[in-house]
C-alpha cells in the first residue's frame, strides 16, 4: 500500500508543479467573473444561469483535467525512460497502474473541490446559495465519475501513446455520457442483431449520466436519498476496478527494453 | 559463497518489424531476432563481475531481464534464488540504468526519499541515508534544486544516489562512468571498491574496458546473445596482454 501511495504522491507532486492546473483555475475564473457581471435583458433567474453555466464549465475542466493527467502517466514515465528506475524498485504492475490512477484520480478530485468553492463564492455574491448537502452528493458523484474516466485514461495508456489514449478517452466518455440515455429510445425502432448489439454497447459503456447531479443543483431540486445513491457510488468504483483491471491485464506482460533494436 | 545472480539457458527475442501504428506501438511483419541465446551465468555474492561486449550483443538486454522489465521466451534467471518475473526479487537491488532520466520536477533530495520509500523504508533511517548519499556523491548544494536543472554529471550521480538508497546487496550498474569527466570516473572506481570491501555484489556494464581491468574481480564477454567468455581477469588473458586487447582478440 505504501508503494501506491508513493507513486500517487509522485503524481501530485508533478501536477502541482507543472502550470497546467493553474491554467484551468485562472481560466475558470476567468470565466466566472465574466459570469458575475453577466445581466442579460435583466433576467430575472440569473443564478441559476450562473450556476448552470457554471456548472458545466466545472464538468469541462474536470474532464480535460482527468483525461490529461491520467493519459499522460504512463506513456510519459517509458518516453523519458523513468519506468526503469521505477520498476527496478519492488513495485509491481498492478501498484504502479493502481498509484497512477490514485494520483490522477486525486489531483483531479482535488482540483474539482476548488471549481465548486470558486462557483459558490461567485453565486453567493450574486445572491444565490448553493444546497450544502447536495453539493456535497453532487461532488461525490462527479469524484466517482473522475474515478472511472481516469481509470479509463489510464487503461488505454497501456499500450497507446498519451495523444491517442487521450483521443480515446475523450471519444468513448463523450459518447457514453451524451449518447447512451438515448440507446433504449434508439433501439425500440430496431430489431435482432442490430438491437443486441446496441444494448451490448449499452451495458458496457459506463452510464456516466448517473453521476450527474448538475440539474438538482441548479433548481435547488432535494437531495438524493441514499440507497440509490450508495449503489451509484459502489457502481462508479466497480467500473473503475474493471477498467483497472483490464489495464493491468495489458501492462503485466509488457516489455520495457531501450536502445536495443 | 552464495549466488547472487543465476542465469540458466536464458533466451529473449525481439520482433524488430516496422511499427505498423506508433501511437498503438504495434509492430507487425518484420523478423524475429535473437538478443540472447541459451545465456549461462553466474554471479557469486561479493563479486565485482564485469559485463562486456560491443554494441548490440545483449549487454542492456540481460540487465533488464534481471530487473523484469523484459521476459525471456525460455530458461530463468534469479537473484538471491528469487525468480526476477517476482517484485520481490528486487528487493535487494540497487539498478542505474544507462543515460539515466529521473523526475525532473523532484529535487535531488525529494528523489532519494521517494526511492526509499519504495523500498519500505521510513523515518529517521531513510533521511539519514539520503542525507549520507547526497555526502557521498558532492550534491549537497543541489539536493534542494529540482533535478530538471543539473548536469549529466550530476543526473548520473542522482541516479547512482537513489540506486544505493535501500543499501543493496547487489548493484547493476549499466555504463556507470559514460557521463563522467575523469575525476567523477576515478569517485565512482572508489565507490565500487568501497562496495566491494562492505561485501557487495557489483555487476555491471562497460565499454571502458581498462576500467573495467582496474575494478572487477571478473569478466563475461558478451557477442551475439552468447556469453563467449567468463572468467577471472588473469586466466583469461595471456601474458602482457590487456583485457583491451584480449577483447578485440576474441571477437575477431
Amino acid at each position: 500500500m505504501i508503494r501506491i501511495l508513493v507513486i500517487a504522491r509522485t503524481v501530485w507532486i508533478e501536477t502541482i508543479r507543472r502550470k497546467d492546473l493553474y491554467v484551468l483555475i485562472t481560466l475558470l475564473l476567468a470565466f466566472l467573473l465574466a459570469l458575475m457581471t453577466l445581466n442579460v435583458f435583466g433576467l430575472r433567474n440569473l443564478v441559476s444561469y450562473i450556476k448552470e453555466a457554471g456548472l458545466l464549465l466545472a464538468w469541462v475542466f474536470a474532464w480535460i483535467l482527468t483525461i490529461g493527467v491520467s493519459v499522460r502517466q504512463l506513456p510519459q514515465e517509458e518516453k523519458t525512460g523513468t519506468i526503469f528506475s521505477l520498476l527496478a524498485k519492488p513495485v509491481k504492475r498492478s501498484e504502479l497502474i493502481i498509484g497512477k490512477w490514485l494520483g490522477a484520480w486525486g489531483i483531479a478530485g482535488a482540483s474539482t473541490i476548488i471549481f465548486y468553492i470558486l462557483l459558490a463564492g461567485i453565486v453567493r455574491a450574486r445572491g444565490g446559495n448553493f444546497n450544502l448537502a447536495l453539493t456535497v452528493e453532487a461532488w461525490i458523484l462527479h469524484f466517482c465519475f473522475m474515478g472511472i474516466l481516469s481509470a479509463m485514461g489510464i487503461l488505454f495508456s497501456t499500450r497507446m501513446n498519451s495523444d491517442a489514449a487521450a483521443t480515446l478517452t475523450g471519444v468513448l466518455s463523450a459518447v457514453a455520457f451524451m449518447l447512451l440515455p438515448q440507446v433504449p429510445q434508439l433501439a425500440e425502432d430496431l430489431s435482432g442483431w442490430r438491437k443486441e448489439s446496441l444494448f451490448i454497447i449499452y451495458y458496457a459503456l459506463p452510464h456516466f449520466e448517473l453521476f450527474d447531479l448538475r440539474q438538482r443543483l441548479v433548481h435547488d431540486w432535494e437531495t438524493m436519498s441514499w440507497e440509490p445513491f450508495i449503489m451509484i457510488v459502489f457502481y462508479g468504483l466497480l467500473m473503475s476496478a474493471v477498467f483497472l483491471m483490464l489495464g493491468w491485464l495489458a501492462y503485466r506482460k509488457k516489455r520495457f527494453n531501450r536502445d536495443v533494436f | 559463497m552464495a549466488t547472487a545472480i543465476e542465469i540458466r539457458d536464458l533466451t529473449v527475442e525481439f520482433r524488430t518489424g516496422p511499427e505498423v501504428c506508433a501511437s498503438l506501438n504495434f509492430r507487425a511483419g518484420g523478423k524475429v531476432v535473437t538478443a540472447l541465446q541459451k545465456l549461462n551465468l553466474n554471479v557469486a555474492q561479493g563479486e565485482v563481475y564485469g559485463f562486456i561486449g560491443p554494441n548490440g550483443a545483449g549487454k542492456t538486454t540481460t540487465m533488464h531481464v534481471l530487473l523484469g522489465f523484459i521476459e525471456a521466451v525460455s530458461g530463468t534467471a534469479a537473484i538471491y534464488g528469487e525468480d526476477v518475473c517476482r517484485s520481490i526479487a528486487r528487493r535487494r537491488i540497487g539498478y542505474m540504468p544507462e543515460n539515466p532520466q529521473m523526475y525532473s520536477f523532484l529535487t535531488g533530495h525529494e528523489l532519494l526519499i521517494m526511492a526509499g520509500q519504495l523500498f519500505g523504508m521510513r523515518g529517521c533511517r531513510l533521511a539519514a541515508k539520503a542525507d549520507e548519499l547526497i555526502e557521498l556523491f558532492g550534491l549537497s548544494d543541489a539536493a534542494d534544486r529540482k533535478i530538471a536543472g543539473y548536469s549529466r554529471g550530476m543526473m548520473q550521480r542522482i541516479a547512482l544516489a537513489q540506486a544505493l538508497i535501500n543499501d543493496p546487496d547487489l548493484i547493476i550498474l549499466d555504463e556507470p562512468t559514460s557521463g563522467f569527466d575523469p575525476i567523477g570516473r576515478i569517485e565512482i572506481r572508489k565507490i565500487i571498491a568501497g562496495l566491494r570491501s562492505a561485501g557487495k555484489t557489483v555487476f555491471f556494464s562497460s565499454h571502458e574496458l581498462s576500467e573495467v581491468e582496474r575494478v572487477c574481480d571478473r569478466v563475461g564477454i558478451i557477442a551475439k546473445g552468447r556469453l563467449i567468455a567468463d572468467g577471472h581477469i588473469s586466466q583469461l588473458v595471456k601474458a602482457g596482454e590487456t583485457l583491451e586487447q584480449y577483447f578485440v582478440r576474441i571477437l575477431t
